[in-house]
């Protein structure tokens, strides 16, 4: 939570909301704030942490893990519309990558406002793809790996 | 899964800590937002 914590202006200027849940109560999120999330990032983690004691929210969302009692790693992104647009799912040893998900937002912000399609490993700035019947089978004509 | 992504997200709602309070806080609060749920297993770790 830290890591997101750190670099949340980033999101915050791409006008994105943070929440995030574990299945821990509010009041240990109190207190994990205090003693150590306040130390390591300037002003703590400044997004509402929910509590998911019983892991009602995380089944709702398939990351609830039963056998041990707690949430996996998941992450959602949910459009403006309420429709989710991207999830990642990882097992507690491996952390995610925040810029990977600055980068999915913005890609998706960008198709939300624009209709383009935007090819692997898009940032902006970068070329999009035009669909339609005359671009089947010459891809490759407008857009090269690493474009 | 019991979610999948093109369908709408769940609506939920959760105690929350947030700005040194305790809160209640639900999906539907950010309708018209982008929002990201970042679930972990505990408060303490860190991976």
């Amino acid at each position: 939570m830290a890591s997101v914590a750190a670099r949340y202006e980033e999101l915050k200027e791409l006008g994105v909301e943070v929440l995030s849940c574990s299945v821990d109560s509010q009041f240990t999120h109190k207190i994990w704030q205090e003693v150590e999330l306040s130390k390591m990032v300037d002003g703590g983690v400044p997004f509402p942490m929910l509590s998911d004691t019983g892991g009602k929210v995380g089944s709702l969302y398939g990351v609830y893990d039963e056998e041990e009692g707690v949430n996996l790693r998941g992450r959602f992104l949910i459009d403006p519309d309420g429709v989710i647009q991207a999830m990642e799912v990882l097992t507690p040893p491996v952390g995610r990558n925040f810029s990977e998900l600055v980068r999915q937002v913005q890609a998706f912000q960008h198709v939300r406002k624009t209709g383009e399609p935007t090819p692997a490993g898009w940032q902006p700035g970068k070329k999009t793809l035009k669909p339609g019947p005359e671009l089947v089978g010459r891809v490759w004509e407008t857009w090269k790996i690493g474009d | 899964m019991s979610v999948k992504v093109g369908q709408k997200a769940p609506d939920f709602e959760a105690n929350a800590f947030y700005e040194g309070g305790f809160k209640k806080v639900k999906l539907s609060d950010y309708k018209d937002k982008w929002v990201v749920i970042c679930f972990y297993p505990g408060d303490f770790t860190f991976v």
